[in-house]
């Protein structure tokens, strides 16, 4: 396992293009060793450039490709001495799972009792110990995408394991058993893992840390907790979560901010009166109240999505709409009109977009 | 019968009327003509039982040329497969020019047959052609390549390869063409070289395809004729002679009608059984079959 570094790496398939047309802009990046990362963001936003890079099927633009220390930008694939899962479960057609397992190791020159120990190992922790001899092809899209997983784990000496949205073609009932598998089989091995998904749900159950991308840049890097409750914009907050963030305009009072004519305390100042602030709640904070009292506003019910567990409120708050999620057991509120309580710590102050200070 | 059900056979009838006049007439009346005794000198539907599969049994000129048919065939299309193959392979990824090498080597595909044997008997003439003028050069013994019996069959190979090589490297092209990146990647990944990609990776993705390339060409292989009509007449003696050009000097030149017909049922029946046998050996082979 390694510690890989991108230097002022960035890319555009154009040739000549402006930078801000590169499909990557260039960025610095580190990726500890032994730490699991997602990448996440939109189709288009360069993740998969990214991805293509560090496996070195894209030769950047710019920039430097550091494993460990040692230039690999120029060195190809086969050099590279990465291991990387696809969308699509490829498997070796016409070999057995255990072949298939041991033919990374087979093209290394191992010898027998080497590669046979290290084969058994990864299939007992995939659960595939009792099908080494079935036909490969012959197993489902999942045991397929398990194989897949495992040709990458029986070299121990990799640098990275890269995930290209793996579970985007596996049954939804099937991804999480295969989701906690492969969380499973990572916490076991502790291999650099990169994975690159466009569901948040499946970034944020898996890796240690999240990285945002939008537009061929990383907008945020951050635990999912970070991510979750401080994000770094508007985008973040509105890609990360689900419902996404709220984002209200406010006004600037003679003390603080005011939300409707009435009086928004936050845990930090006000920002300058350059701009028009927004502020910014998670719908998981926005709470349905009987007693007024502060940061409590008038809402007016404008629909209900049911989520099962929870149901998503939407309200009106001083012309503004506001999602609010909140427990099933709580039930919708009888009335039209009812009062909605925007905790103090939870509001967030953006400017232009951007998160303005850190409470 | 309802109206609607009457519309679609009348549909249906112009195919059906076709196909009962080109194959089932044909067959039927083969059928039957090869139990006659049918021939230049007395053309009438008699019924002489088995007589003419009787006398076919015993010919040992037909047998001796479905036998040669079983080597030129496999053997031309098995050179085919491996020539094409390889051909494909060289033009499939980023080459110099590869539009033009693509289109270059289709050019003998065009060809209308006759043309070609026609040619390759100049070229193959031996006074006259080049090939014997170049072993010469090398300082090596003229070949007699039309009129001895092992020659012939090479030069009878040569034109067949030369002529069906492109068909087959249009299959197989349009084969590597088709498959995903993903297996290579993955591959490239694992730390495969050249052969072992090919071995584990392009063949057996491949192998689909080169099941019915092999097929096609097998049958198309099987009716061998115009070549040998053209380049050698299935000469020397009847060294290069196939059951499609015997059964032409059989039915067509002498008028044997009855025992043409005998001929040409069993080669049919033959050919159906053995090419039937083939695909499936090959399927199960290559392991095409059972996939998800």
């Amino acid at each position: 396992m390694a510690r890989l570094d991108l230097a002022d790496v960035g890319h555009s398939y154009v040739p000549d293009a402006a930078e801000e047309r590169w499909a990557l802009k260039p960025l610095r990046l580190t990726f500890e060793d032994a730490r699991t990362y997602a990448l996440v963001g939109p189709s288009g936003c360069g993740k998969s450039t990214l991805l293509g890079i560090l496996s070195g099927l894209v030769t950047p633009s710019r920039g430097r490709v550091l494993f460990d220390g040692a230039d690999v930008t120029d060195l190809p694939t086969k050099a590279r001495n990465i291991a990387q899962v696809f969308q699509f479960p490829v498997i070796y057609r016409s070999m057995t799972v255990y072949d298939n397992l041991a033919f990374p190791l087979r093209c290394r020159r191992w010898d027998r009792a080497r590669i046979d120990a290290k084969v058994r190992q990864v299939a007992e922790a995939l659960d595939l110990g009792g099908r080494l001899r079935q036909q490969a092809r012959r197993l489902t899209a999942d045991d397929k995408q398990l194989i897949s997983l495992g040709r990458g784990l029986v070299r121990d000496d990799v640098a990275a394991l890269l995930m290209d949205e793996p579970l985007t073609t596996i049954d939804p009932q099937l991804k999480f058993t295969l989701r906690r598998k492969i969380r499973e089989i990572t916490e076991q091995f502790r291999p650099t893992v990169i994975y690159v998904t466009h569901d948040q749900y499946e970034a944020m159950s898996f890796a240690q840390e999240l990285l945002v991308m939008d537009g061929g840049r990383v907008v945020q890097q951050g635990t999912p907790e970070q991510l979750f409750e401080a994000p770094s914009s508007t985008y973040v907050g509105w890609f990360i979560g689900s419902p996404p963030m709220n984002f209200l305009t406010v006004e600037h009072a003679r003390e603080g901010l005011s939300l409707g004519g009435r009086p928004l305390a936050a845990a930090w100042d006000a920002p300058q009166v350059t701009a028009r602030p927004q502020v910014g709640i998670r719908p998981e904070y926005v709470r349905i109240v009987t007693e007024p009292g502060a940061n409590t506003f008038p809402a007016r019910l404008r629909g209900v999505q049911d989520h099962g567990a929870q149901r998503v409120l939407e309200v009106d708050l001083a012309g503004q709409p506001v999602r609010a999620k909140v427990p099933r057991e709580d039930g919708v509120p009888g009335v039209e009109e009812f009062l909605v309580h925007l905790p103090r710590t939870k509001i967030l102050p953006y400017v232009d977009g951007r998160l303005a200070t850190l409470p | 019968m309802d109206i609607p059900r009457r519309y679609k056979s009348m549909f249906v009838l112009p195919g059906l009327i076709t196909l009962v006049l080109i194959i089932i007439f044909p067959l039927l009346f083969t059928i039957r003509v090869s139990f006659s005794s049918w021939n230049v000198s007395s053309p009438q539907m008699d019924f002489v039982g088995v007589a003419n599969y009787v006398t076919m049994l015993s010919d040992g000129r037909f047998w001796a040329g479905t036998l040669r048919l079983v080597l030129l065939a496999g053997g031309t299309v098995l050179i085919q497969y491996v020539l094409g193959f390889g051909l494909a392979l060289l033009v499939w990824r980023n080459v110099l020019g590869r539009r033009l090498w693509r289109v270059l080597f289709l050019v003998p595909m065009m060809t209308t047959p006759v043309v070609m044997a026609a040619i390759w008997q100049t070229i193959f003439h031996e006074s006259l052609g080049p090939v014997n003028d170049l072993l010469g050069r090398l300082g090596l013994e003229p070949v007699r390549w039309l009129t001895e019996a092992g020659p012939a069959v090479v030069a009878l190979m040569t034109v067949e390869v030369w002529q069906w090589t492109p068909f087959m490297f249009l299959l197989m092209l349009a084969g590597l063409l088709s498959l995903p990146k993903e297996p290579f990647m993955a591959a490239a990944i694992d730390g495969a070289g050249a052969w072992r990609t090919f071995r584990e990776v392009t063949f057996p993705l491949m192998a689909p395809v080169s099941v019915s390339a092999v097929i096609i060409r097998l049958i198309e292989a099987s009716k061998l004729s115009d070549t040998v009509y053209v380049l050698t007449s299935g000469g020397p003696g009847s060294a290069t002679e196939s059951p499609g050009y015997y059964l032409y000097i059989r039915a067509l030149k002498e008028q044997q009608t009855g025992y043409g017909g005998s001929l040409s049922l069993t080669y049919l029946i033959l050919m159906i059984v053995t090419l039937t046998v083939v695909a499936a050996l090959l399927a199960r082979a290559l392991k095409v079959k059972g996939d998800s």
